[in-house]
């Protein structure tokens, strides 16, 4: 039986946890700014008219929406950082000893990785709304609960990668090229009618095409893929559910009885 | 009454280590059990075997009712851990450490303050309760792990190596803090290379070494169960004569007399209180008057050298 109580005091740790990151969290910030007001601005301008219309309007709004989807991601996967930090320091060991069943360990770090994330990106997610001008509240309602399981699939998939690696420079050296390959094989910065077919066929995939597109729907830009939104909110939560579940199942295997060490 | 912890066969290997070999050990609610050996002795490993942070890889343990291989979760809601090296993220402040550390045991949050108030009072860390650890020394960090054992109150409190990097009167006070948690109904281990440490603090000693326990008994007996472990050093108004030695030998739990001058003598027995007054009675009775005496108890370095042939410290550096 899993107590709610303990999974939020868990995931409420790895909250407070990130405030502690302060330079990480103003960097990621001015990293955000520049995205927005440097490099969505000159493309924007240097794009064509022709893909304006496959964008459904300025590319500068398609661009800004999947610059959301790219900082919840790089903000819920420090979660894994976080394990290799507190594996430095033997928090692990702490952690395995405090009454708190591993599923509550688990699920509530991945609530706590993507919550956090969440809520450092709502200010950037309201501001970017903003600029586009949405109006449809119920659509945006949807789109971010949507997210919201994003973000703990994201956590969950940063802790069955840090879990697995058990090695923080070759985590990191993974997690570059991951982000590298998953972020650019998603519809996040150009949409799917421009990939090749055999790019598309993966994108189409991809838990980052689900995210940007549905928060595009959400605040009602035109999309290339999602010709109903079910099929984003099916994707995200089965992304969110087999990687919590793997978490847990890797989590116990690999952790549990010392296997960090 | 059933022991609160059954330590049945308990194994645990790291490959070709062998780290704690077939241990079974009980433990009484309310004692407190001092487990004493060099490093790589094999405490820790048992200490986190119980708290089920590792597997064993044979044998098991009951933490009350709970098989720790079986119901892990459940043996670790009665049990609490204050570990070797504080287990503390450099960015935390010892307010959120303790304050978290109270919340996952449940407490509830008015308990919650008082007593993560009281244990920073109390280990003199109130005024440092908003500051990083990563400012603060070793001994400071070792007051804030063991404020999180203070606070939780266990049923069974886990401590590893409670005093290490603490000064002197630090180490007083919480050893104090120890006896007071135990006699408001927690039953202790703890795991300890200091001697004077094990032997003020615990009711049994379990002596460990090369991942074996050697011994385990109350301070007091493993020390007399030496063979001629007291030692009761006489010195006389005169000389003593071979014959008066070789009587002296004669008297129960004697084992040796040794003359270290001809008015000095050297007598290594056991259970010193009760021959003492036969001693006194001989000399008496021999026309030779005391000069002084004085009687030593054998430390647990001894009980240790009884059993392995070195110190502990010998131990530590092999």
């Amino acid at each position: 039986m899993i107590s709610l109580r303990k999974v939020w005091t868990v995931a409420e740790r790895d909250m407070r946890m990130f405030l502690q990151y302060k330079f990480l969290l103003i960097m990621r910030a001015i990293w955000f700014l520049a995205q927005i007001a440097l490099f969505g601005l000159v493309v924007n301008k240097m794009l064509r008219q022709d893909v304006q219309l496959v964008v459904g309007g300025d590319y500068f709004n398609f661009y800004a929406a999947g610059i959301i989807i790219t900082m919840l991601y790089s903000t819920a996967v420090f979660i894994g950082y976080d394990i290799y930090e507190e594996a430095d320091h033997g928090v692990i060991e702490y952690l395995l000893s405090v009454p708190v069943s591993r599923k509550e360990l688990v699920i509530g770090r991945s609530i706590g990785g993507g919550l956090r994330s969440f809520i450092y990106v709502s200010p950037m997610m309201l501001f970017v709304l903003y600029l586009i001008g949405t109006s449809n509240l119920l659509q945006l309602l949807v789109a971010f609960m949507s997210l919201f399981l994003f973000t703990f699939g994201v956590a969950g998939f940063s802790i069955t990668l840090a879990v697995t690696i058990k090695s923080s420079d070759r985590f990191d050296i993974l997690l570059g090229v991951v982000d590298a390959m998953i972020v650019r094989l998603s519809t996040t910065l150009y949409p799917l009618a421009y990939m090749p077919s055999y790019y598309a066929g993966i994108a189409r995939f991809n838990p980052l095409t689900f995210a940007a597109d549905l928060f595009r729907w959400g605040a009602g830009i035109k999309s290339a893929f999602l010709t109903s939104p079910a099929i984003g909110v099916f994707g995200i939560v089965t992304f969110f559910s087999f990687f919590t579940f793997i978490g847990i199942f890797l989590h116990e295997r690999r952790i549990e009885g010392g296997g960090w060490q | 009454m059933p022991p609160i912890i059954r330590i049945d066969n308990l194994t645990k290997k790291f490959g070709n280590l062998v780290a704690v070999e077939h241990l079974n050990l009980d433990v009484e609610d309310g004692e407190i059990l001092g487990f004493l050996g060099p490093n790589g002795a094999g405490k820790t490993t048992i200490l986190l075997m119980l708290i089920t942070v590792i597997k064993p890889t044979e044998g098991t343990a009951l933490i009350g009712s709970y098989d720790v291989t079986r119901e892990p979760d459940k043996a670790r809601t009665l049990v609490g851990m204050c570990f070797q090296e504080p287990k503390l993220l450099w960015v935390s402040t010892p307010w959120d450490v303790l304050d978290w550390h109270s919340k996952v045991c449940g407490l509830s949050t008015d308990e919650r303050k008082k007593r993560v108030r009281w244990a920073l009072e109390e280990l003199e860390l109130w005024n440092e309760r908003h500051k990083s650890i990563h400012t603060f020394s070793g001994g400071m960090r070792k007051r804030v792990e063991i404020a999180k054992i203070l606070i939780q109150r266990p049923k069974i409190a886990i401590i590893d190596e409670p005093t290490a990097q603490i000064d002197i009167v630090g180490k007083h006070r919480i050893w104090n803090m120890i006896r007071d948690l135990r006699d408001e109904g927690s039953t202790i281990l703890l795991a300890t290379n200091e001697l004077y440490e094990a032997d003020v603090l615990s009711d049994r000693v379990a002596i460990m070494h090369k991942g074996k326990l050697l011994v385990c008994d109350e301070p007091k007996k493993l020390k007399d169960n030496i063979p001629g472990g007291d030692v009761v050093e006489v010195i006389l108004e005169r000389e003593v004569s071979q014959k008066s030695l070789e009587e002296l030998k004669q008297i129960n739990r004697v084992v040796d007399v040794l003359t270290t001058k001809p008015n000095q003598l050297k007598i290594y027995l056991n259970q010193a209180e009760e021959v003492l007054p036969q001693i006194t009675k001989f000399f008496m009775k021999a026309r030779m008057p005391i000069k002084s005496i004085h009687m030593s108890e054998p430390s647990l370095d001894d009980v240790f050298a009884h059993y392995t042939g070195l110190t502990i410290e010998e131990a530590q550096r092999k």
